[in-house]
């Protein structure tokens, strides 16, 4: 019976073919394509029935879209910035204190919008406290609905605690008592778990599915969008000390040293990822306007020029000028935006590829053999 | 009842025979070498579980036009039409069973260790008192990430509901003591409904009187071996192919997307260490800097 034969690459089936109009199904592309003989030669009906069925996707794929993508960026940057801040809140000069400061307003906002998206993402958002009957921790979904619980809360209390620290508060109101009566130093390091844990269950969440370009890597998803969440967050904790006035060169030195490791990381996390692909699970990420975003947005945008200007700054030994910072800044963030959204859909598009589900499970037969 | 050498404890699994069905589990075995491809099985099953019509339109490419399992179609009958060699022309002579067509009635596996049921962050899905797996309709929030962690494509959103929908093995009737309503409505026999561990002797047998006839390519897809590997530990609902698992959009070595959540968590974490590390000497401050 023949499992696990040739892995096959059909020319009919390359989703780079310009298709009109809103974009289809890939069974109704690669059917169009058979029909005008494309490049394919003309495959048969019969061709197709050999190897799949009818082109028809193997799996369903999943539904989610932008929603998800803009939380994927948010809740990332929400848990890094807040385990930066904590971090830096170790050290007690000024510079560190003002990049704490920074990290943690940064993460109360990004956090704010997390859950309103992931519960509008819901086909039924009235249901949503639904997700908080069961605790199972083999759904990464499940734990990481509690992971933004329980981070909501410790980055609420943080944020208040600091807030009541700049004085924002008021002198002597009830929300300045309270916020003074917050643990900080025990609540910044017990926070740093539910923060880590946060910028990065996103990875695994996306690798604990049938998706095949999710799923082949699944050891390296999770420290991926942890590094990639990283490498947000400090540019934008960096953004935001180029943009405030006061903020000296120091701090701006030892963010760029920490996005510097963090991009990197991502980079060649990113690169063991796409390389132990394959050419047919891939490939979404190759061809057509995905393939584009890819390469020129994340590759290209959001890691290549960040690093090549950072090259040219460690070269000349000076810390980044504002103007500099501010530079690298948008584009990582830039890049960190693309990344999600060309991994999301990229996985939607493998999914809907019957070859690429079967060339995972060929390709795992391999690997246990 | 003779089961198949695999027990169940609690969560312990047996590692040993075909499956790892708990003794008292039911499923079907669908034969596909009996199937006609008359879809009463698509219709009976509509009919008792209230479901809607799909969009009647012609693929073009078989006399399927279900195309897919989804929220409204429980039961899918796929027709493949066999070529010969890579001429696409069709041959002459015909294969025993099903001439030149291969008819495959597919439905929810009801997997042994299920990747939706896992997956599902409200215990909408559970397993049933009759190894079943079900999506409760009251608690389903429409999340959709049951979709992706099927490794065979089952559950659906529906476009109406906004919840999830598949196959219940029929929940209801098997309560009142009735077979499913697809297997009471096959003609030929070719859905059977029982005990799974009964249904796999039945299998074995019918798979050696097909080799015995001249079908010397004829196998079940569905237990530890073919179809229900991978930490999946077998599928209730399982099948008699005649030809490899992908001519039928089965993949040929699905695999349970779980088993990759704690290994995931690992990585993640040493990762979270590291980086964390690498933040400590990165913010510290530098005499001189
Ligand atoms: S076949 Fe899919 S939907 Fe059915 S039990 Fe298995 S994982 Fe769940
Ligand atoms: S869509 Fe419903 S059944 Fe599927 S995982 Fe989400 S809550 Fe569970």
């Amino acid at each position: 019976m023949g499992v696990g034969r040739e892995e096959r690459v059909g020319g009919a089936e390359d989703s780079s073919r310009p298709t009109p109009g809103a974009p289809r199904p890939a069974y109704e592309r690669r059917w169009e394509a058979r029909r005008d003989g494309g490049e394919g030669g003309g495959q048969s009906a019969g061709d197709e029935a050999r190897d799949s069925y009818y082109g028809l996707p193997a799996i369903h794929r999943p539904q989610w879209n932008w929603l998800i993508v803009l939380y994927f960026f948010l809740g990332g940057i929400a848990g890094a910035s807040y385990a930066i801040a904590g971090i830096a809140r170790l050290f007690d000069d000024a510079e560190s204190r003002r990049i704490a400061r920074a990290g943690r307003y940064l993460a109360l906002a990004t956090l704010i919008p997390s859950p309103v998206l992931l519960i509008l993402d819901l086909g039924r958002p009235e249901r949503f406290h639904h997700m908080l009957r069961v605790v199972k921790i083999r759904s990464p979904l499940s734990v990481g609905t509690w992971v933004l619980t329980l981070f909501g809360g410790v980055c609420a209390l943080t944020a208040l605690g600091q807030a009541a620290e700049d004085g924002l508060l008021g002198r002597d109101t009830a929300l300045a008592r309270l916020g003074r009566a917050v643990p900080e130093r025990g609540l910044n390091l017990l926070g740093l778990a539910p923060a880590f844990a946060l910028s990065g269950y996103t990875g695994t969440l996306l690798a604990a599915t049938a998706v095949p370009l999710w799923t082949k890597r699944a050891l390296l998803m999770g420290p991926l969008f942890l590094a990639s969440s990283m490498s947000n967050a400090t540019a934008a904790i960096a953004l935001i000390l180029a943009l405030t006035p006061g903020s000296g060169e120091a701090g701006r030195r030892r963010l760029e040293r920490l996005e510097t490791v963090a991009t990197v990381a991502e980079l060649a996390l990113l690169l063991a990822v796409r390389g132990g692909l394959g050419e047919t699970i891939a490939r979404p990420l190759v061809t057509g306007r995905l393939g584009r975003v890819y390469r020129l947005g994340v590759l290209g945008i959001g890691l290549g020029a960040p690093l090549a200007l950072r090259a040219g700054s460690i070269v000349r030994s000076r810390a980044p000028s504002r103007a500099a910072t501010t530079l690298t800044s948008a584009l990582i963030l830039t890049g960190g935006l693309l990344f999600r959204y060309a991994i999301l859909y990229a996985g939607r598009a493998s999914a809907d590829d019957p070859q690429a589900t079967f060339a995972l499970a060929r390709a795992d037969e391999r690997r246990r053999t | 009842m003779r089961h198949s050498g695999a027990t169940r404890s609690g969560s312990n699994l047996v590692l040993t025979g075909p499956t790892g069905a708990r003794p008292g589990a039911v499923g079907f075995l669908t034969d596909t070498t009996l199937c006609i491809g008359c879809k009463a099985c698509e219709v009976a099953c509509k009919a008792w579980n209230g479901l809607p019509a799909d969009d009647f339109g012609l693929t073009g490419f078989s006399y399927d036009n279900t195309k897919d399992l989804g929220a409204a179609t429980w039961r899918h009958v796929a027709f493949i039409e066999r070529f010969d060699g890579g001429d696409g022309r069709r041959p002459t002579d015909l294969q025993p069973f099903q001439s030149d067509w291969l008819m495959l009635s597919d439905v929810c596996k009801h997997c042994v260790e299920a990747g939706c049921l896992q997956a599902c962050p409200t215990g909408a899905i559970v397993r049933t008192e009759f190894d079943t797996v079900v999506i409760q309709q009251d608690v389903c929030n429409g999340c959709g990430y049951c979709l992706p962690a099927c490794p065979f494509g089952v559950p659906a959103l529906s476009a109406t509901d906004h919840k999830a929908h598949k196959c219940t093995l029929c929940y209801d009737r098997l309560k009142d003591g009735l077979e499913p309503a697809c297997a009471k409505s096959c003609p030929t026999d070719s859905i059977q409904f029982g005990l799974v561990g009964e249904l796999l002797a039945r299998a074995r047998g019918r798979v050696e009187t097909l080799q015995g006839r001249g079908v010397a390519g004829a196998y079940i897809y569905g237990d530890r071996t073919v179809g229900g590997g991978g930490g999946i530990e077998g599928l209730n609902a399982f099948f008699i192919l005649t030809a490899p698992p992908e001519v039928y959009n089965l993949p040929a070595r699905p695999e349970l997307p779980q088993r990759k959540t704690m290994p995931s968590y690992l990585t993640t974490i040493g990762t979270a260490v590291a980086l964390g590390v690498a933040a400590f000497f990165s913010l510290r401050e530098r005499g001189g800097a």
